[in-house]
């Protein structure tokens, strides 16, 4: 017996590529340079309003949640996305994949119902996971939790949460039971970032920006209500977030690498210089750019089959991994040629729009940009940890 | 052929390696990029009281190991002042340095210096430069500035050399310093209830950029003593370091990263403003396809002798 074949999704491009055209903001780039974060964010939350108007804010949500679009034209629509030079939901990435996930996988109908249309109105979350102490190995963290009543009292300190200054909610682990293994004593909340007893600090980065932010919670009142999953489950939650992470969030930049960070290659490699030469003509340049369009096509390909999979439960326990380390590794190399082809124009104009993917076409930056995605979400050697063990088998270290 | 360094310009190394830590160490950064206009103030007599400024690195093979030790010790610190470009000022212009640019849109780590520059082309093609006002605070820029050039002569064949050699010492030196950084972070860092240095794959990282390093230590030597023995091949030999100082610099930024984590990016971290000044150095005067197609080029004309060839070219 055979499957039906999937929906022709030529149709549903042509609708986006319609769509695109009237709503794809002509300028936003040189609007979002440099700008205040008051800019930044009523940006974002206005874009996000267009396309969850257009219902291609959270295309791979369930139906009955507002999204249900199949995989096969959820890339259709990440493909025309980038194509257009569409800005990307920076703000509402944690909230829409991470958040969303969480809830979906972990979650009680009532907090479902609170947070997944409230997500649709814009709220933007944030992911306390890290601690100064607790990096790559997570399940070390010491912010603790203790019940009292009906509530959580919770105190530690979190980092390098992106984007928490924006944030109302955050998704926080902290330990329930300091006398349990390790992974055994952490529970899942959600906390409402407006607490009393929060309190965000901003961490200034390399490339000028603060992209990640410290959280001290001190005293802090998580109603019961807000733990998710069982007390003391919470590292099975995380997983869930940590997989979506690694994984689903990979359909839509895998596609946006080869639909504008690829293109933007192309262009730059085509350009003659004043003397009229174009990189393109020199056979080293040649031979990395076929390199690249034979990874990205790759990645693509997986990221594909990984969504797939994921969508009739037969996700490997390391298939996300696979896809995570393949394309951060891709995305240096590629940014990194980048800056090398720019020359000069990438080197004395370093800044970059707000709004805008991990390959900005402002290569310089980007580069700077893509190592950080060796780090976050479980660190590369983390990755290769878990496909030695849980995908080759090989004995733990 | 013996292509060490002699025990006295490894001395002279050391000292101004000294002498830049008393005058702020890490520190000198730091303040020059909030404070740009006091970089020439606190550097030039600094190194001027080393000899810095007397050094002819075109006089002598001694002269020129000094200059080399030298230019080592300011890249270990990282000071973002024009140090090798000073010392490569040509024997036959009238300017206090010279900086190498491509043929279009030239530019170089020079903006906000008072100093007279030359500029050189590969092809020997000099002239003087006007640097324009650098319009981003150095934090963006790296003091890079768009230069505005005043064609002179072609006689610059003899200048050009130096001006790509001597500026890859530096970045060996913050080569230096990036793996010093690294390897002092894993060994103290704790994760999994141990330092971060007892994995396994984590050392295996940390050597394959100390064989990247050590690799262009050794290159960097060769060319100096080509230059010194006025080797024929010694413009593509002072290429080939730069296709390896690039390569290197990668390897060695990228695992350095890597290691420390998020940190490495939060300017707490010595690290992170290593390796934002090391950008104009692996990018200028191009990249490492630009310098590839360069040396490829001139091998395809000439051969290259390389170590093992009794130092003839064909
Ligand atoms: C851009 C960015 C965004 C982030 N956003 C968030 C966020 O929103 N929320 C959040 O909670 N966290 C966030 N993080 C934090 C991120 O999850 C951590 O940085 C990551 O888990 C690594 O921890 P660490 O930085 O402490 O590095 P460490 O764990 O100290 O690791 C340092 C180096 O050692 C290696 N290493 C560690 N253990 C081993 C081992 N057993 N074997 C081999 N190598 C090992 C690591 O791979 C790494 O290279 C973000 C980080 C970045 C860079």
């Amino acid at each position: 017996m055979t499957s039906p074949p999937p929906p022709d999704p030529e149709p549903f491009r042509a609708e986006v590529r319609e769509w695109c055209r009237t709503h794809v903001p002509t300028g936003w780039r040189d609007a979002q340079t440099g700008v205040s974060d008051e800019e930044f964010v009523s940006f974002q939350k206005q874009w996000f309003g267009e396309l969850r108007e257009a219902g291609y804010a959270v295309p791979h949500w369930p139906l009955a949640w507002g999204g249900g679009l199949s995989v096969g034209e959820q890339i259709v629509l990440y493909q025309e996305l980038a194509a257009h030079d569409a800005p990307r939901l920076v703000l509402a990435f944690v909230a829409i994949h991470h958040a969303a996930s969480t809830l979906l996988a972990a979650g009680t109908d009532e907090q479902r119902a609170r947070h997944l249309p409230a997500i649709l109105d814009g709220e933007i979350w944030v992911q306390g996971f890290s601690e100064p102490d607790a990096g790559s190995d997570l399940a070390s963290l010491r912010t603790a939790a203790r019940r009292e009543g009906d509530a959580y009292v919770v105190n530690g300190q979190k980092l390098w949460a992106s984007g928490a200054k924006y944030a109302g909610w955050c998704l926080l682990l902290a330990r329930t039971d300091p006398g349990a293994p390790k992974r055994h004593g952490i529970s899942y909340f959600l906390l409402d970032m407006r607490s009393q007893g929060v309190e965000v600090r901003p961490i200034r980065q390399a490339t000028g920006e603060s992209h990640f932010s410290e959280i001290f919670l001190n005293d802090v009142e998580i109603p019961a209500t807000h733990l998710i999953g069982p007390e003391n489950g919470g590292w099975q939650v995380a997983q869930a977030t940590l997989s979506a992470e690694r994984g689903m969030t990979m359909l839509e930049l895998a596609e946006r690498l080869g639909h504008a960070g690829f293109t933007w290659l192309l262009d730059a490699c085509r350009r003659p210089n004043a003397e009229g030469l174009r990189p393109i003509d020199d056979s080293l340049v040649l031979d990395r750019l076929a390199g690249f369009e034979t990874e990205i096509a790759g990645l693509r390909a997986m990221c594909r089959s990984l969504a797939v999979r994921h969508e009739t439960g037969h996700v490997g326990p390391a298939d996300a991994s696979v896809v995570k380390l393949y394309y951060s590794e891709l995305l240096q190399r590629m940014t990194n040629f980048g800056a090398d082809v720019a020359g000069l124009a990438g080197s004395t104009r370093i800044i970059k729009p707000m709004s805008s993917g991990w390959e900005s076409g402002a290569w310089v930056l980007d580069f700077i940009g893509s190592w950080e995605w060796t780090i976050p979400g479980g660190t590369s050697e983390i990755q290769r940890t878990i496909i030695a063990e849980r995908a080759l088998q090989m004995p733990r270290a | 052929m013996n292509i060490d360094l002699s025990p006295e310009a490894l001395e002279y190394g050391g000292l101004v390696k000294r002498a830049l830590e008393s005058a702020g160490g890490d520190g000198l950064l730091r303040t020059f990029e909030s404070e740009p206009e006091r970089r020439d103030g606190v550097i030039s007599p600094v190194l001027g009281e080393l000899g810095a400024w007397d050094l002819d690195p075109r006089g002598s093979g001694d002269e020129l190991e000094a200059a080399a030790a030298l230019c080592r010790a300011v890249g270990y610190w990282a000071v973002a002042y024009p140090v090798a470009e000073r010392l490569c000022r040509s024997a036959t212009l009238e300017s206090d340095g010279l900086v190498v640019v491509a043929d279009v849109a030239p530019a170089a780590a020079i903006g906000g210096s008072d100093l007279r520059w030359a500029a050189v082309t590969l092809d020997g093609r000099r002239s003087l430069v006007t640097a324009c006002p650098l319009v981003e605070s150095p934090r963006t820029s790296a003091f890079v500035a768009r230069l505005m050039l005043e064609p002179l002569d072609d006689d610059g064949a003899d200048d050009v050399v130096l001006g790509v050699l001597l500026p890859c010492w530096t970045l060996l030196g913050m080569l230096d310093r990036a793996l010093d950084l690294v390897r002092a972070y894993v060994l103290e860092r704790q994760q999994f209830g141990q330092p971060l240095a007892a994995f396994q794959g984590v050392q295996f990282q940390l050597t394959d950029a100390e064989v990247e390093r050590a690799g262009l230590e050794e290159l960097a030597k060769y060319a100096l003593w080509s230059v010194e023995s006025a080797q024929p091949a010694s413009l593509r030999d002072a290429l080939a370091v730069r296709v390896a100082a690039i390569e290197a610099a990668d390897t060695v930024f990228r695992v350095a990263h890597q290691l420390h984590g998020a940190i490495g990016f939060c300017d707490e971290t010595t690290l992170s403003w290593i390796s934002r000044y090391s950008g104009p150095l692996r990018r200028l005067p191009f990249g490492l396809s630009e310098t590839l197609h360069q040396l490829s080029n001139r091998t395809r004309r000439d051969g290259l002798p390389g170590v093992f060839s009794g130092g003839q070219g064909q």
